[in-house]
């Protein structure tokens, strides 16, 4: 039996005496699009800085493709900082504010974490970076520093950072946010293509339209906890839950049925 | 009585000595200065309470009390450890303690002044902290921070004539000299000033090429705010 590519378990995180994320427990199999959706301020994105182990959770266990990746269990050990540096190349995140390293040109921001990280050579980071920004069709933009491409071109360096460090999941925080309509059909058909490719993703969106054509699983967030989880449709249209109700009610209440 | 610059001509190598010891004493404490202040930095961004505070209480008493006063606290206090020194080297370390001060709160302002988001972004990707200090948060705390980090040598440059108290034998101090021995004072004092104007020039002068070869290698506007720029950036001309 193959592993999932990720199996997290019973994930709390406080901050202060407040619970941001509340035993959350969500497995992904290997090439599922889960979409992760909630309200403000539900636990989504701290959520997500748990997965990267950013904010270290004060409880629960997560394992990357059946590794250890935090806590074991209660009581447990902790993971030494080197464990978890060693492991975090298999989680590529890409940040809502995309952080790119505005010092390094595009294809250096690909390359860097790969020397540095991962040990390749100059030479094999170069070919890395420079098949995936042709595959994110950047190729021209190689040189230029993150300040001087377009909303849409800083995530396609963002995406291929990531993907250059071989990860067997790819979380995604509000990767539409900041760009402006246009741009946002163009990054959702980037993330389709890509899920297209059997990658395993992990994508805090608001666009229910991609939630519904391209996502396996639809997991709903609120409180810090998740209530409820299923295929995007069933969710989106049938789920009798009244927050998730009245969360998807306003949000297609101004919509076109796509 | 006329103005009569000849008197002090016949001393120039002594103003010359002066001038080369000012030159080597700041040279020693701008190095030292710097290596203290990048461990102050990076200690402070440690989540140690103890440790932290330790760094703001240095900060704080060596930017609060006159610089003369330091020398003299140095200078005279070492002996209570035991530690007997020439001026000269008293002098430099309390010069370097007074430089790293400054220099330090010029790293921490720009290292705060960077996103949590790059170090988030260099940590999640793999880095080390070590690994994350140096190839995502150092190259851009170096270019916003050469400017003031320049005016603040400048300033130390004209302090050091403060060393003179102790008999370092400084430029101030030869010029005090060469005054006793030719009780031309304004003479003498108006070419200390202009040797202590001249030194000042030539760092600024040096930090602009600097700042130019810096600028070749990231030409990125980097994470300053166009505001900060305004005040931080020597070099005033549009880029």
């Amino acid at each position: 039996m193959t592993q999932p590519a990720l199996a997290a378990k019973d994930l709390s995180l406080a901050f202060g005496d407040h619970w941001a994320v509340d035993r959350v427990s969500l497995t992904i199999a290997r090439g599922e699009v889960v979409a992760l959706v909630g309200p403000s301020g539900c636990g989504k994105s701290s959520l997500l800085r748990c997965l990267t182990r950013l904010e270290p959770p004060q409880r629960g266990t997560i394992a990357i493709d059946g590794e250890p990746f935090g806590r074991v269990g209660e009581g447990g050990a902790l993971q030494s900082r080197r464990t978890i540096d060693r492991m975090r190349p298999k989680i590529g995140m890409v940040f809502q504010d995309l952080n790119l390293w505005p010092h390094l040109s595009a294809i250096g921001n690909v390359m860097r974490p790969q020397r540095v990280v991962l040990g390749r050579t100059e030479e094999e980071a170069r070919t890395r970076a420079e098949a995936l920004l042709a595959r994110l069709r950047i190729s021209e933009l190689a040189h230029k520093r993150p300040a001087q491409l377009s909303g849409g071109q800083r995530q396609r360096v963002a995406i291929a950072r990531a993907l250059a460090m071989d990860p067997a999941l790819m979380l995604f925080d509000e990767p539409t946010s900041a760009l402006d309509a246009e741009l946002i059909g163009e990054v959702l058909a980037l993330l389709k293509e890509l899920a297209s490719t059997g990658m395993t993703m992990l994508v805090v969106t608001h666009e229910i339209g991609f939630a519904r054509h391209v996502a396996d699983r639809l997991v709903f967030m609120d409180g810090g906890r998740i209530i409820a989880a299923g295929p995007p449709s069933d969710i989106i249209e049938r789920e009798n839950h009244p927050r998730v109700r009245a969360f998807f009610n306003t949000m297609l209440a101004f919509r076109t049925p796509d | 009585m006329g103005f009569d610059p000849n008197v002090v001509l016949d001393y120039w190598p002594q103003f010359l000595e002066g001038a080369a010891l000012t030159v080597r004493i700041v040279a020693v404490a701008l190095v030292g200065g710097l290596i203290l202040a990048a461990i102050i930095t990076a200690a402070s961004f440690v989540r140690f309470a103890p440790l932290k505070a330790l760094i703001m209480v240095y900060l704080a008493v060596v930017r609060g009390i006159p610089f003369i006063i330091i020398v003299f606290l140095v200078h005279y206090g070492m002996p209570f450890a035991g530690i007997r020194l020439p001026a000269l080297t008293t002098g430099t370390i309390a010069l370097t303690l007074f430089a790293s001060a400054y220099y330090a709160e010029v790293l921490r302002a720009t290292g705060l002044a960077l996103p949590q988001g790059q170090w988030d972004s260099a940590r999640a990707v793999g880095m080390s902290p070590g690994e994350a200090v140096r190839h995502v948060i150092v190259p851009q705390i170096l270019r916003p921070s050469l400017p003031p980090l320049t005016n603040y040598t400048m300033t130390m440059t004209k302090e050091s004539s403060v060393l003179s108290a102790i008999t370092v034998g400084e430029l101030t101090y030869q010029g005090l000299v060469v005054q006793g021995n030719t009780f031309a004072p304004f003479e003498v004092f108006f070419v200390v000033a202009g040797i202590y104007w001249i030194i000042p020039a030539l760092i600024a002068r040096a930090t602009l090429a600097l700042e130019r070869k810096l600028g070749m290698e990231e030409n990125a506007p980097g994470t300053l705010s166009p505001l900060a720029r305004r005040y931080l950036v020597l070099d005033r001309r549009e880029r």
